[in-house]
């Protein structure tokens, strides 16, 4: 799960890589502000990951440069100014390869994990 | 790519929505502010982070990189006197070595300026088989070239002492006569005009055409852009200038400004000759195989190696032979790189820059024991930050590059200070130079170029390496629990022994300068006061030129004869002569074969030695005892038989006595067999410190020369002596320029001149060594005192005295300083072979200079520890044991 193969510190990459594909899929359902990219994966996640700024920021300026979302300055509901990320194509795909390799790596835990369960 | 005001407009609307939202549940709208702000977390960190996505990796190791060298400099910066210190030692180490390097480069390893990489050049010589290196005659030159593989093409030029103009206002000057394609083998450009060229290499005497230096032209023309095709007069004779050749190119003679360059094929038209045979233009100085006047050089074509090139030339060396018919005397074409060619400034400067090299080296190593001392001390200082970082999780390594990076911090400045000391006192040595040698210009290649710069930096980040190293390991390597208790109590004799190495390493050091600085300096003295073997005393030393105002032969030797005899009819003059060389003249004279008759020269003995051509009186004049025989008088005159005077050690090698050479015959180069009538003691003709050497006279009036110097002895004044003589030169030749005029005494500095420059560097070279030594030494001990503080006050308040406490400590210097002694004493005789090639009158084991080092040195040493020492015997015991 590397998105950075040239970083030494693995794992950081892992929590990257992690956090790289909720971002991916919240917006699959349409683009978002980043505020709200944060809210929704705190609400879909019963309120466990808290995304914080400090983290959501670079992560959507990393999916950017891969060319994964798209940013444009538009308006909120409530009429205030935001920048919405939308999934590219690319970013469609990568979170399809993430998702498997996700679903994968789960399976593989959740085996050793139960393994000597009795 | 990032665009930072973006962002931070997006955070901001992040901040208003989040806002907004705990608005619409309820809160007031400064605490929904404050909350969502709190939420958000370090805006500038995320903004931050948020940029750095966009940075390349490479990139952020740099920027890594630099936040390093800025939390170094501001460490640094925390602690001034530590680091001005280091700064100030390192210059002082780099300056010492940087300034000696660029001597070295300037003679030897970079000698030429304007030719792309003149270390890359090579230089042809006839060596014979007892290491005696000559010129190439023009012929063997010719041959050499049309035959040769290996080089991309071959040049060769002589050097010319010439005169430049007539008359009064005639000034010598140093020219080049120079093969056609010199320039082009050199790569040298004309500024103006254009080069010599292949065309002018055709017919001898054909081609007299010159080009110009860039200072002559702009020094003696103005820099007159209508130069070319103007004459200039160069030994009486005119050549139509063709141009000025590129400003950087000063010729092919190491610390010569040659400042003009000449056909070769005018060689006989500007009266180079070998020796004092010629009288006159002789045309065939082109063809004679004898004439070894010209070096001759090239650059390798690429991917040839000297080894290759060397082989090639001794076959090349074998054909010549066989060509010329040359069978008995063993010569031998060799392939020279340019700091072993026989001619220019290096020949002579080189053994004292080696010696010098070394020292500076060891002026550096003191340097870097004593900063290495610095920052071990510092090092226990900062064991609790260091420790910390550590206690943190950084790891060791992590630790010792940003302690090695720290040193580097410090070594920059000492670098680029260091190359600025050394450029400041350079130019101050060389102009010393040139007005010993004025009239004629000197040229050092001593630019601060890459070479130097490299250099530099090559030292500083070595240095920077040795002095951290060992301290910053050794710092890395802490015990976190007693670090973070701040429990300084002398832990672990290991770092006790490094802190002895340290001072034991400065003392030996400082020691082997001083015993360098002492040698010298003896030497120097005994150069002084040493009796050359003849008195230089109350005799004048005036040279003329009779080239110069063009005078025949013929004319010359009326010239010679009225001047004598006027000078003679002066009242206080004793007796006054003429002579073509004046002893101790540094550099000697081109050596030349001498046949012996009745003696076979043993299979590859070479008899190649120096000569001087003399007037009547010479030895009486000089005062050169005669062993045997007469002196040269009136009555050797161009008509009477041909005679000779050599020295006691040609007598000895060849007679086996003084008495059994009178009546034998030499011939000298190519002239005829002549008489000994005379054998003279040995003097010192060149350096004070050569070892006795053959030597030939040979009579003025037999053996004309065109340029000689009169030396006049008579009991008043000297300097009035020397304005009467000139007085007369003028009426007999009010045209005739006169180019040196002064006392014989005033000369013979220069035959000293080597060991003075020597023992002014190396005098400052050791008072700065043992300067820097006695620091090291203080501060270590100062250091140790300080740490022991706490035993110290226990031990007194338990009834040691304030001197058992001095002689503990004073005790423990001394005995590190007697090893220190050991060690350098070990060492100064290890490299006495090294100094041997320098000295004069005293053995490189002198016990006088030895014993003078080791009692500064203990001194010094006694004198940097007694002073922490009293002040450790001070310590009020209450105090000490309150520390904690």
């Amino acid at each position: 799960m590397t998105l950075h193969s040239s970083r030494p510190d693995a794992r950081t990459d892992l929590l990257h890589g992690t956090l790289d594909m909720l971002i991916l899929q919240t917006l699959q359902w349409g683009p978002q502000h980043g505020y709200a990219i944060g809210q929704t994966i705190r609400a879909q996640s019963s309120d466990v990951l808290q995304v914080e700024a400090g983290s959501l920021y670079p992560a959507l300026q990393r999916l950017a440069k891969k060319g994964w979302v798209t940013s444009k300055w538009g308006t909120t509901e409530a009429n205030q100014r935001a920048k919405y990320y939308r999934l590219t194509p690319e970013g469609k795909k990568q979170l399809l390869r993430e998702e498997s390799r996700w679903t994968e790596l789960v399976a593989a835990i959740g085996r050793v994990m139960s393994w000597n369960r009795p | 790519m990032f665009d930072k005001a973006d962002f931070d407009d997006e955070i901001r609307a992040h901040l208003k929505i989040a806002a907004a939202e705990r608005v619409a549940d309820g809160a007031s709208p400064k605490d929904a502010e404050l909350d969502s702000l709190k939420e958000f977390g370090n805006v500038a960190l995320t903004g931050e982070a948020a940029r750095r996505v966009w940075v390349p990796n490479w990139l952020e190791s740099v920027f890594d990189f630099v936040s390093d060298i800025r939390y170094s400099a501001r460490v640094l910066a925390k602690s001034p006197v530590f680091s001005l210190t280091v700064i100030a030692v390192l210059t002082l180490g780099i300056g010492v070595n940087a300034a000696v390097f660029t001597l070295l480069k300037s003679m030897a390893l970079n000698p030429l300026s304007g030719i792309g990489d003149s270390s890359q050049l090579s230089i042809i010589v006839n060596e014979t088989d007892k290491g005696r290196k000559a010129g190439l005659s023009y012929r063997d030159y010719q041959f050499v070239r049309d035959h040769d593989q290996s080089f991309s093409g071959l040049a060769a030029s002589g050097l010319l002492a010439a005169n430049f103009g007539r008359g009064k206002n005639a000034k010598p000057i140093y020219a080049e006569l120079v093969s056609g394609n010199y320039f082009q083998v050199l790569g040298v450009r004309a500024e103006l005009g254009r080069t010599i060229l292949p065309s002018d290499e055709v017919a001898p005497g054909r081609h007299p055409y010159a080009v110009l230096n860039d200072g002559f032209w702009r020094r003696d023309f103005g820099a007159d852009p209508n130069i070319v095709g103007k004459t200039i007069e160069i030994n009486n004779f005119k050549l139509t200038i063709v141009g000025v050749a590129d400003p950087s190119f000063h010729g092919m003679i190491v610390g010569y400004d040659d400042e003009a360059f000449i056909p070769v094929m005018m060689a006989a038209q500007m009266g180079a000759n070998v020796g004092s045979l010629q009288s006159g233009a002789s045309t065939d100085v082109l063809a004679d195989r004898g004439a070894g006047i010209l070096d001759v050089f090239g650059f390798l074509r690429p991917g040839v190696t000297a080894p290759t090139a060397s082989a090639q030339l001794k076959t090349l060396s074998a054909t010549l032979m066989q060509e010329a018919g040359i069978s008995e005397t063993k010569q031998q074409l060799t392939l020279l790189r340019i700091w072993e060619s026989p001619y220019g400034g290096q020949t002579f400067l080189l053994p004292a820059l080696v010696v010098l090299a070394v020292m500076g080296l060891f002026v550096l190593t003191i340097a870097c024991a004593n900063i290495a001392g610095l920052v071990l001390v510092r090092g226990m200082s900062r064991r609790g930050e260091l420790a910390v970082r550590l206690a943190l999780g950084a790891s060791r390594s992590r630790v010792v590059r940003l302690l090695l990076l720290e040193n580097l911090v410090l070594a920059i400045p000492g670098a680029i200070l260091g190359m600025l000391l050394a450029a400041r006192a350079i130019p101050f040595l060389t102009s010393y130079a040139q007005t010993m040698a004025a009239p004629q210009r000197l040229f050092f290649n001593i630019q601060i170029d890459r070479l130097v710069i490299a250099f530099a930096a090559a030292v500083a980040t070595a240095s920077a390496l040795v002095f951290g190293f060992v301290p910053a390991l050794r710092s890395s390597r802490i015990d976190l629990v007693t670090a973070i208790n701040e429990d300084s109590s002398p832990r672990g004799a290991a770092r006790g022994r490094l802190r002895s190495g340290l001072v034991i390493a400065q003392v030996a050091v400082s020691l082997l300068l001083l015993v360098g600085a002492g040698l010298v300096t003896r030497s120097l003295d005994a150069a002084r006061h040493a009796y050359p073997g003849f008195d230089p005393n109350h005799v004048t030393a005036i040279d003329i030129d009779l080239r110069a105002n063009g005078y025949t032969p013929a004319r010359g030797r009326v010239f010679y004869r009225q001047l004598l005899d006027a000078v003679k009819a002066d009242p206080g003059v004793e007796s006054a002569t003429l002579a073509s060389t004046m002893p101790l003249n540094l550099t000697g004279v081109r050596e030349q074969r001498v046949e012996v008759d009745g003696y076979t020269p043993r299979k590859n003995e070479d008899l190649g030695f120096e000569s001087a051509t003399v007037g009547p009186d010479y030895f009486s004049t000089l005062r050169i005892p005669l062993k045997a025989g007469r002196g040269f008088e009136d009555r050797d005159d161009e008509t009477a038989a041909p005679v000779a005077v050599v020295n006691t050690t040609f007598a000895q090698k060849f007679y086996a006595g003084a008495d059994n050479a009178i009546g034998k015959r030499i011939r000298v180069g190519t002239g005829g067999w002549r008489t000994i009538v005379g054998v003279a003691a040995d003097i010192k003709y060149s350096q004070i410190n050569e070892p006795p050497r053959p030597y030939v006279y040979q009579p003025l009036f037999q053996a004309y020369r065109w340029s000689m110097t009169l030396h006049a002895r008579g009991s008043g004044p000297t300097n009035a002596m020397v304005e009467q003589e000139q007085a007369h030169i003028a009426t007999l030749d009010s045209d005739l320029p006169i180019i040196h005029a002064r006392a014989l005494r005033d000369t013979l500095p220069g035959a000293t001149v080597i060991l003075e420059f020597m023992s002014a560097f190396l005098f400052v070279f050791g008072a700065s060594g043992m300067a820097l030594a006695g620091m090291g030494i203080y501060g270590l001990v100062a250091y140790t005192v300080k740490q022991r503080t706490r035993e110290i006050g226990i031990r007194m308040a338990l009834g040691a005295t304030t001197v058992a406490v001095i002689r503990e400590f004073l005790g423990r210097g001394v005995r590190l300083g007697a090893i220190g002694v050991g060690v350098g004493v070990a060492g100064a005789l290890a490299i006495s072979r090294l100094l041997a090639s320098v000295l004069f009158g005293v053995s490189a084991t002198d016990a006088i200079s030895f014993t003078r080092a080791v009692a500064i040195v203990l001194g010094g040493v006694v004198l940097a520890t007694i002073a922490p020492a009293w002040r450790a015997s001070r310590t009020n015991p209450l105090t000490a044991l309150r520390h904690q």
